[in-house]
């Protein structure tokens, strides 16, 4: 972007030195003295209910100072996700439940002085298991006769328990089956997507302790500290001023943090010891005990005309939420919200969906958050629909894509647990992102006629995405910014930077908001005593909303200075004013003023006040971030073994703020697709157990992985963002998938509708097909 | 029983349970630098270098390396005077969420050393025991290639 | 966390008389430590004693009487970066090497570790066996030298609980001599979840001293002495090569596991075999 110091510049991340020289910034990097060790004990069933749990041994080994269990902590129904209040997630879980619904699921909890003694205490617990039917397909489990999973008193927020339908989605505009008959074609197309995992490489930790007034202190790992903190005050019923939540660096997150999974149960240990307490979860827990993406069969129906211009879309998306029901609404809502309106042509859409329970670990919020598993659907049955009509996979999207200034019904229709809001694109370049990616990837030179020799088959696919920017009128943040002696400035926001770069971000805007360097912004985040409220790091709001609100918050400091400035000036239209390099200048004039000078003023010396500014922002939209993505891919027809070559994305994130950042969030999405693509599932065994919960069996992307990628930036401005910006942090993990899929049927004439493309599965297709 | 190590330079003993992972007991005695937890040398993120080479502690006896030398990702650079790899990471977009950092720049380190000019082949060979979820290593590669250039005394 | 709690020595012999010694003397619960990932990775917290062989220097690769000679305490990494294996078998030794898991794990994993452990997705087990390697063991008197298929087919864990492995011998191979395996992995740095070797020669195109072996079946790696029957004196060919891919997936001994189907591993062993051969010919 020009005309700018900082927005548009790759200024390094300001935490990127202290993590590459290895501080500790960690939550685990800090260790107190006197510290109790927890671990949990974990249902080796599916579903039982625990007739009785038996302590007495494990509390006589020593070293062992508490052991919980649903016997002696707080019964409180309550829900894991980290969502705004009230959450639209079922209340189905309590910190310790007398009936385990999954294996992995929680049993007992042992604070001890080791490590070790509280892993050895375990095996002593004595518990008496009533053993349940099961059920682990979704459709089974909605049945008339399939195991109710929950079946407790005072559960809320669950569509039909006794049919395991946690939430039931049902949304429509215009007439959906005239616009079938309307139509010249009609496809249809189910996909089945599987159990991934995020794989964060610091996995969930949490430590807490009492401060030195007896207050409780917590400090994780999470995306959420303001949603700890009220769910914890929630659930230990006490109040919610006797929390802080302190937020260190965080090693990944991608939504698996976006949960209070650790923290009651640290925090209780505290509580009832007064001792900190430290509970980290080993990389089996991550797998089994934490979250993970839903696994969704999602069915999509397309009708168009024979112009090409799609004239009825129905999808239906199941989705299995595991055991218990968290994030499985909105997620799913994502699933319509966030795909349907892309193609806004077409008058005569509905949108349905179940959300179901099963006795299978838990799914929950992950990058994509349900539109990931749409566009599985949506993009191919697009592909299939461009095919029968003899038409390029990229015309009949260029004729189909919501446009700038355009609507869909979609956007007030469908929400996120609420009614959502209608919104019209106010920036948008889709078009040149379909023509910058075309050339890149060589569309029209490959599409016709893709390279190949005896074995080895190349086809080439594509995806167009779009997301949001936070949830409108739901998603708030808030900050805080006040003025240093030296001209430097403190800014405090409630924002969850996981290591996307936002603290960074945020000193860009503030830096070039206030004419000062991105040095002189000493940022701190997410402190629930220190900083104002934020929602927390999900739903892509990171730049846009909590972004939003330090750029509200800078330009009322910025009122202020200029308003100080008046006087020194003695100049009284601050529209002459401007702030560079640290001062105030007059254009009118040339006089110039420190703002080191304007503090030493307004500190010490003259109707004294502390130029400081405290700003909210909420948005009464989302704007989409669109991208096009390109794949080739290399297929070996003896082996099945599909072999990504070439990925082009390009992608309209608004302005990007820090271009490099962007870069790195695009490629990152990028290479975690493709894991879910091809190589990343779980396996369970016949009675519900994962079985491959380590790296060595769940098979993640390395250095030696990756196509050849190349990243195109499209700029577009975006009204309503901070400095003309979107979201840059989910799109882009929904594009390997379809476009990989679309590739597999240009490469080979087959499409595969269960994840992951292993080669076991390529090979079948073409056996069906009589290749 | 104890053990001795000269890591980052310095002299050390420490006092171990003979079957201790060196990861638990660097990381007890405040080498927190060291990261990870698969302990089974998958995600690469707890690497240092043993007498040179680029190892997981997560699957190193503490007892079998006594006597080593042992350089950990602050042996290698400090935020004052970081070692050209580090620069190059920060710099080139490298370090995202910062957690599999130390022990890539570890294993690249070892390769620079070994090889101070490698192919992009050699430079993915070398870090592909580090399992990095954010960045995609493509901006990895790009440091490392960036850090050779600093090294030779380019820019 | 410790899992290993029951460890209570440590022995560091400086000779390999004295380390196989205290290998017998120690009891049921002792462990040689060589690279030690097994050991860590899999931990049996049963496990007492541990023998370090650090000391005893066992890491060298050199030429002796015509053979190659790695110690036992070789890594994938210090073999891969070895001269030796610059021109060793026309390089796909080496290239293979440096395939195998990823960096960290092949600065650990020792040739004699991998021997001694016989995990049935190890890479080392089925190229050594295809190579016809000789293990030397030594029982705290003499050395023993033995053939790896041999050493497999006896009862190899009693013997390794009174002996240590020395070195892996390998033989010196003239250009006649070609080696080619290939691995079924699910991406780059997985362990293999099935391997397939052949070493053989080739004298005006007739097929000579062949060794093929499987791995990973799942089970451990084993001489397919069905498929090296087959190749026998036959002239290599384009036919040769698709015949070989055929009956080696129909003969090949291999199941299904979590991994991967049994269909699947008879296939790709198919598709190995044949490539392998038409890799020979373009040599």
């Amino acid at each position: 972007m020009d005309g700018f110091e900082y927005i548009g510049k790759n200024i390094g991340k300001i935490d990127a030195m202290a993590l590459a020289t290895g501080q500790p910034l960690f939550t685990d990097d800090i260790s107190f003295p006197n510290t109790l060790h927890i671990k949990i004990l974990y249902s080796p069933h599916a579903h039982a209910i625990i007739e009785d749990i038996d302590t007495s041994e494990a509390e006589k080994i020593p070293g062992v100072k508490l052991i919980l269990t649903y016997k002696n902590t707080p019964q409180v129904l309550h829900t894991t996700a980290g969502q705004g209040w009230p959450e639209p997630s079922p209340y189905d879980t309590c910190m310790f439940n007398k009936k385990v619904r999954y294996v992995g699921d929680r049993v007992a909890a042992v604070a001890a002085e080791t490590e070790e003694i509280a892993y050895e205490a375990l095996k002593y617990i004595k518990v008496n298991y009533k053993i349940l039917p099961t059920v682990f397909n979704p459709e089974e489990a909605m049945k008339e006769g399939a195991p109710v999973i929950h079946d407790e008193e005072g559960i809320s927020g669950v569509y039909n328990p006794k049919r395991n339908i946690i939430s039931h989605i049902e949304v429509k505009a215009g007439d959906i089956e005239k616009g079938f008959e309307e139509s010249d074609v009609v496809v249809e197309d189910t996909f089945e997507m599987q159990y991934v995992q995020h794989c964060p490489i610091e996995p969930h930790a949490t430590i807490t302790y009492l401060d030195e007034y007896g207050r409780l202190v917590i400090r994780t790992s999470t995306q959420v500290p303001f949603h700890v903190r009220r769910i914890v005050a929630q659930v230990l019923e006490i109040p919610v001023q006797n929390i802080r939540v302190i937020k260190p660096r965080i090693g990944g997150g991608f939504g698996v943090k976006q949960e209070i999974i650790l923290e009651e149960i640290s925090a209780f240990v505290t509580l009832k010891t007064h001792r900190p307490a430290r509970l980290v979860f080993t990389r089996e827990e991550e797998f089994v005990s934490s979250r993970t993406r839903h696994p969704m069969k999602v069915t999509v129906k397309i009708g168009a005309k024979k112009n090409g211009i799609f004239n009825a879309i129905k999808m239906y998306a199941l989705s299995n939420n595991g055991a218990y029901g968290t994030h499985g609404l909105t997620v799913t809502s994502n699933t319509g919200s966030k795909t349907l309106p892309l193609y806004n042509k077409a008058p005569n859409i509905e949108f349905m969906a179940d959300i179901v329970y099963t006795n299978l670990p838990v799914a929950g919020a992950y990058r994509g958050y349900g539109a990931t598993q749409g566009y599985v659907a949506l993009e191919q049955v697009v592909d299939e629909i461009a095919e029968k009509l003899g038409m390029d996979p990229v015309e009949i999207r260029k004729i189909n894509h919501i446009k700038t200034g355009e609507t869909s019904p979609i956007f007030k229709a469908l929400g996120e647990g609420r009614e959502g809001v209608t919104q019209y694109i106010q920036s948008e370049a889709t078009d040149k992102l379909l023509e910058l990616g075309t050339k890149e990837i060589g569309w029209y030179e490959k599409i016709r006629k893709p390279a190949k020799d005896a074995t080895k088959v190349r086809g080439i696919g594509m995806a167009l995405l779009m997301q949001g920017s936070g949830i409108p009128r739901l998603d708030m943040g808030a900050a805080s910014i006040k003025l240093n002696e030296d001209g430097s400035v403190n800014a405090l926001y409630g924002g969850t930077d996981l290591g996307t770069g936002l603290d960074t971000v945020v000193a860009q805007i503030v830096a070039e908001t206030l004419g000062i360097k991105p040095e002189q912004v000493i940022v701190y985040a997410a402190d629930t005593d220190m900083t104002p409220f934020d929602k927390g790091a999900y739903a892509s709001s990171g730049t846009f909303i909590s972004g939003g609100a330090v750029y509200n918050a800078a330009l009322k400091v910025r009122e202020q200075i200029l308003e100080v400035t008046k006087e020194i000036f003695g100049e009284f239209d601050t529209k002459d004013f401007i702030l560079k390099d640290g001062f105030v200048i007059s254009e009118k004039s040339g006089k110039k003023v420190s703002l080191s000078e304007i503090a030493y003023q307004t500190l010490y010396l003259k109707k004294q006040q502390q130029i400081m500014a405290t700003n909210s922002f909420v948005s009464d939209s989302s704007p989409p971030p669109f991208a096009a993505h390109f794949v080739e891919i290399e297929v070996d027809k003896e082996t099945g073994i599909i072999t990504p070559i070439k990925y082009v994305a390009a992608v309209d994130c608004g302005v990007a703020i820090n271009p490099e950042l962007a870069k790195g969030q695009i490629i990152g999405s990028i290479v975690n697709g493709i894991g879910y693509a091809l190589t990343e599932e779980y396996k369970f065994s016949q009675t519900g157990k994962l079985i491959n919960s380590n790296f060595m069996e769940y098979r993640i992307p390395s250095s030696r992985d990756i196509p050849d990628i190349k990243t195109i930036l499209v700029e577009t401005y975006e009204p309503k963002g901070p400095y003309g910006a979107k979201s840059v942090a989910e799109i882009n993990i929904n594009g390997p998938i379809p476009a990989i899929g679309n590739a597999l049927y240009n490469a080979l004439g087959i499409r595969i509708h269960k994840l992951p493309y292993t080669p076991e599965k390529v090979l079948e297709a073409l056996r069906n097909k009589g290749a | 029983m104890k053990v001795h190590y000269k890591i980052n330079g310095e002299e050390k003993e420490f006092d171990i349970q003979p079957g201790e992972l060196l990861l638990d007991v660097l990381r007890r005695n405040d080498y927190t630098e060291i990261k990870g937890n698969c302990y089974m040398g998958t995600c690469g993120a707890c690497a240092v270098l043993i007498n040179g080479v680029a190892k997981t502690t997560c699957t190193t006896l503490a007892a079998q390396v006594n006597n080593a030398e042992i350089i950990t990702i602050k042996g290698i650079g400090t935020i004052s005077e970081p070692h050209p790899l580090q620069k190059a990471f920060v710099e080139q977009g490298a370090v995202q969420c910062g957690f599999c950092t130390p022990g890539t720049i570890i294993s690249a380190y070892a390769l620079l050393k070994n090889n101070p000019d490698p192919t992009e082949e050699d430079i993915k060979r070398s870090i592909d025991g580090n399992l990095c979820r954010c960045t995609g290593y493509v901006q990895q590669i790009e440091a490392i290639k960036y850090a050779i250039k600093l090294l030779k005394g380019g820019k | 966390m410790l899992k290993l709690k029951e460890v209570e020595q440590c022995f560091y012999p400086n000779i390999i008389e004295e380390a196989a010694k205290l290998l017998k003397e120690s009891g049921e619960d002792t462990r040689i430590v060589g690279g030690g990932l097994h050991l860590t990775a899999f931990p049996n917290p049963a496990i007492k004693t541990l023998i370090f062989l650090n000391n005893l220097k066992l890491n060298y690769i050199k030429e002796i009487d015509g053979k190659i000679s790695i110690g036992a305490t070789t890594t994938i990494s210090e073999l891969a970066n070895s001269a030796e294996m610059n021109g060793y078998l026309k390089g796909n030794v080496k290239k293979l090497l440096q395939s195998i898991a990823s960096e960290l794990l092949r600065n650990q994993i020792t040739m004699g570790g991998s021997v001694a452990q016989r995990e049935p997705y190890s890479d080392i087990v089925t190229m050594l066996l295809t190579l016809r390697a000789d293990i030397v063991i030594h029982d705290g008197e003499k050395e023993i030298k033995t053939p790896i298929s041999d050493f497999y087919k006896s009862n190899f864990r009693a013997t390794l609980k009174k002996s240590v492995i020395k070195e892996v011998l390998l033989g010196k191979f003239d250009a006649s001599y070609k080696f080619g395996m290939k691995r079924f992995i699910r991406n780059a740095t997985d362990i293999p979840l099935l391997n397939f070797g052949i070493l053989t020669q080739v004298n005006e195109d007739a097929i000579k001293n062949v060794s093929i072996v499987v791995g990973a079946r799942p089970g451990s790696a084993e001489r397919f002495a069905q498929a090296e029957e087959f190749l026998k004196d036959k002239t290599l060919s384009k036919e040769l090569a698709e015949e070989f891919g055929k009956f080696v997936e129909e003969n090949v001994d291999v199941a299904g596991d979590i991994r991967v189907g049994k269909e699947y591993r008879a296939h790709i062993a198919g598709i190995f075999a044949k490539r392998i051969l038409n890799e020979f010919m373009e040599e």
